[in-house]
């Protein structure tokens, strides 16, 4: 009896308030419904493609400048600030094969997503809650789960002491002799450690230099969540045959080197060649824009984003166009 | 670890399962462990603070029903002693601390001394007052010791109440517990009933009605007099929604382990007279204040002021026992002086309330949710500042623009309303079992899909875990 009258309640709801409870949580998931039978390529995008200079003549997203390589096919973007690969895949799971399958799909591959600072982020109790309606269980039962808080729910404190923990724990490898074994040591090192600081002269460049290494200064490996999610989209890909691109976000490397120096760099490149020795196969291709943008078109000046002026957005989608033309080249045509 | 969690709701059935699968002389072990982990699911460490009340109290009642005289009064005196010290130290030392430092600044002495940077530990305000109830009633002769530690470590850990209430008496949680209980549908039926109401309460109504009170209350100097109005109302239903929720959810955990625990809330807002208000709501606590407090003061049995100055102390100390924090003292402080009002005007007026639904009572009614709701303001502001910025708001701000839309929390308080007006005098299993099966389960059609297609999607614990 319980059974059947939750069968019926989960087709009442369904039917009347699902979409806008969807809507109000995740309204990504209804675009991609909503947009997938007119959609060749997907673009799936954190703030770097959405984010603009106010000066910039030109304000399209990355997007909007590689969909005008391929005026033929429609690029659909779908963005949502400070998302990631454990987002994404579940965005690609909510396209429907069944209607339509897309022929590319385009993901950010934002180097900094990988690092404890956003992995522990607080953004991250709010990225969860918003997948939570997508799971594969009955509506109703989501929408249950949803107010049970039945998700990654950690407290601020719960994930700062999670990111503290890594920063100390967790062990830098270099090939060479590096005195600091840790982000926390190399931190330290600079008379700073946390993301405060006690008012000096040189606080702002030191909080910078700092910022760069809680940023960078990681070694990639299979047991990073962030690889691991990303082997699931690949995996994805590869199943249905869809042609996957990530696309490798450039980074301020001019100011990593100057500012903290050429061992940051080093580890920087080390994950950038590990991310395209893993993914650079099979039906994946892995567009490498990471030394490709000068220090000064980073519109973030005194924090370390994937924010370009229209510049580096122009040279990140004509990078990308490139690696599509493989796919595309009837479709492409050269549009600066 | 939270009611309303997939947490408990996985945790509740197993612990309900083994209960009865095991003998009953085992069954205190898995009550006493599931108390513990439902307790360590907040914060560990602090369940050796339970232990310390546990051992003190236990060893305290033996002792004081071996000795007599002077002796007998020494060991209860200890043990309240080491009970309110336990609590005063976690609870109102740093108040004490901002207390003690204020005053010397009026004598334009300046001192620092050292707070405390721990947390509450959450329900220690319950559990001290149900393990006081113990000795007290054991000094008393009521109440025989228990020689096993077992029983009464899980009299004190019970884990449906040992959070926020009910404070029982160990005459009754304490035997319920000995006794050994069978699995009859019964008690299934009334135990499923009730969790099913109390998460409606909590999640559907008082979680929906919450991001509204907190928006108001946040920044009330930004809204106008009747949205001001319309919080102070909201707030009274959410208190009441998320206490009394969670109440029906512990007193329906507890009866599906055939355990009967005490009925905390009885449509308070129904009360035609505060006097009325304080035994429809918190009835645990009001018990035991009345029992431990108000009768060895004299209770009524004494000239008017005395009479008075014994409700005052006891709305005064009910105040501070809600929080630290003198909003709390004048919110007790309030309630106690309406009630001597309202004795004032009865005996100028001999005007006694009557029984039934008059338009005189459904006045009076309205008049104490006035009032109550009036005085709910010193309980949720956090500071005198608070307060003043709401009554600023409420008296002058007509012109404020900020909108806020409470149309769905007004929703739920009709919903509310509607629960109250139809548990009149009964309790949700109780009237729901006198409803023909057809209704019965249409009822728990529409409860069942507000619960999951309506609640609140923000975190709120339950307002009294601060307590």
């Amino acid at each position: 009896m319980l059974i059947l009258i939750l069968i019926g309640l989960n087709f009442i709801y369904d039917a009347t308030l699902y979409k806008k409870d969807l809507y109000e949580k995740c309204e990504q998931v209804v675009e991609i419904r909503k947009k997938q039978d007119s959609t060749d390529i997907f673009y799936f995008a954190e703030s770097s493609n959405f984010n603009t200079r106010e000066s910039d003549s030109i304000q399209y997203m990355i997007s909007e400048m590689t969909g005008m390589f391929f005026p033929s096919l429609k690029l659909t973007s779908i963005n949502k600030p400070a998302t990631h690969a454990g987002i994404y895949k579940v965005w690609l799971k909510n396209i429907s094969l069944k209607r339509k399958k897309p022929k590319a799909i385009v993901v950010t591959l934002n180097m900094r997503s990988f690092d404890a600072a956003w992995i522990h982020s607080n953004l991250e109790t709010q990225l969860q809650e918003s997948m939570v309606l997508t799971q594969p269980y009955p509506n109703l039962v989501n929408r249950f789960l949803l107010s049970l808080q039945a998700f990654d729910n950690k407290t601020e404190e719960q994930r700062t002491k999670e990111m503290l923990d890594d920063w100390e724990t967790v062990k830098l490898v270099f090939p060479f002799d590096f005195k600091y074994k840790t982000v926390r040591d190399w931190d330290v090192s600079y008379g700073q450690y946390g993301w405060d600081m006690p008012d000096s002269p040189e606080k702002n460049k030191i909080l910078l230099t700092c910022h760069y290494i809680k940023a960078y200064a990681f070694n990639l490996n299979e047991n990073n969540p962030r690889v691991k999610d990303f082997d699931e989209i690949a995996e994805w890909c590869n199943k249905n045959n869809i042609n996957l691109y990530l696309n490798l976000l450039a980074e301020n490397i001019e100011y990593a080197d100057s500012l903290v120096g050429k061992e940051l760099v080093f580890l920087m490149r080390q994950n950038r060649d590990y991310l395209i020795k893993r993914y650079n196969k099979n039906n994946c291709v892995v567009v490498d824009n990471l030394e490709l943008i000068n220090g000064s078109e980073f519109t973030d000046q005194t924090w370390t984003t994937e924010h370009y002026g229209y510049k580096g957005r122009m040279i990140i989608a004509k990078n990308l166009a490139n690696s599509l033309k493989n796919q595309f080249s009837k479709e492409y045509i050269k549009a600066y | 670890m939270l009611f309303n969690s997939l947490h408990f709701l996985l945790f509740l059935p197993i612990v309900v399962g083994l209960y009865y699968l095991l003998p009953q002389k085992f069954r205190w072990i898995l009550i006493f462990i599931a108390s513990c982990y439902f307790y360590m699911v907040f914060v560990p460490k602090y369940i050796l603070i339970l232990f310390l009340i546990i051992v003190i109290d236990y060893f305290a009642a033996l002792t004081i029903e071996k000795v007599n005289g002077r002796l007998k009064l020494f060991y209860l005196i200890a043990s309240l002693t080491a009970n309110i010290g336990l609590l005063a130290f976690f609870k109102y030392f740093n108040f004490l601390n901002e207390n003690i430092t204020t005053l010397f600044s009026l004598f334009g002495k300046d001192i620092h001394p050292i707070n405390l940077s721990v947390i509450l530990p959450i329900g220690l305000s319950f559990h001290t007052f149900q393990s006081m109830s113990y000795t007290i009633e054991v000094f008393k002769g009521r109440q025989k010791a228990e020689r096993h530690l077992g029983y009464f470590a899980n009299y004190v850990l019970f884990f449906p109440q040992m959070v926020a209430g009910p404070i029982e008496r160990y005459e009754t949680l304490g035997t319920g517990l000995k006794t050994e209980h069978k699995p009859i549908y019964q008690n299934f039926a009334d135990g499923f009933r009730l969790i099913l109401f109390g998460l409606f309460i909590k999640m559907a109504v008082a979680d929906n009605i919450a991001p509204y009170v907190n928006q108001i209350y946040a920044e009330p100097l930004k809204y106008n007099s009747l949205r001001i109005l319309s919080g102070m109302f909201l707030f009274s239903f959410q208190i009441y929604a998320d206490f009394f929720g969670y109440s029906t959810i512990a007193l329906g955990s507890a009866r599906l382990l055939g355990i009967n625990i005490m009925d905390n809330f009885k449509t308070p807002y129904l009360s035609k007279s505060v006097s009325e208000f304080w035994s429809r709501w918190h009835i645990s606590l009001s018990t035991w204040f009345r029992d431990y407090l108000y009768i060895p003061l004299g209770g009524n049995r004494v000239k008017l002021p005395r009479w008075s100055l014994n409700i005052l102390i006891v709305f005064l100390i009910s105040g501070l026992w809600h929080g630290a924090s003198w909003t709390f003292v004048a919110w007790g402080a309030l309630h106690g002086l309406m009630l001597l009002l309202e004795r004032f005007f009865s005996k100028l007026f001999n005007f006694g309330i009557k029984e039934g639904w008059t338009l005189i009572n459904v006045l009076l009614v309205l008049k104490t949710f006035i009032i109550t709701s009036f005085i709910w303001v010193f309980f949720r502001a956090e500071s005198f500042e608070k307060v003043k910025e709401i009554f600023t708001a409420l008296l002058t701000n007509n012109q404020a623009v900020e909108k806020i839309n409470v149309v769905i929390p007004l929703v739920f308080v009709a919903v509310m309303i509607f629960f109250d007006i139809l548990l009149y005098n009964s309790r949700f299993d109780k009237k729901l079992a006198t409803f023909k099966t057809p209704y019965r389960w249409a009822f728990y059609t529409v409860i069942l899909f507000c619960l999951m297609a309506l609640s609140g999607t923000q975190k709120f614990t339950f307002i009294y875990f601060q307590f």
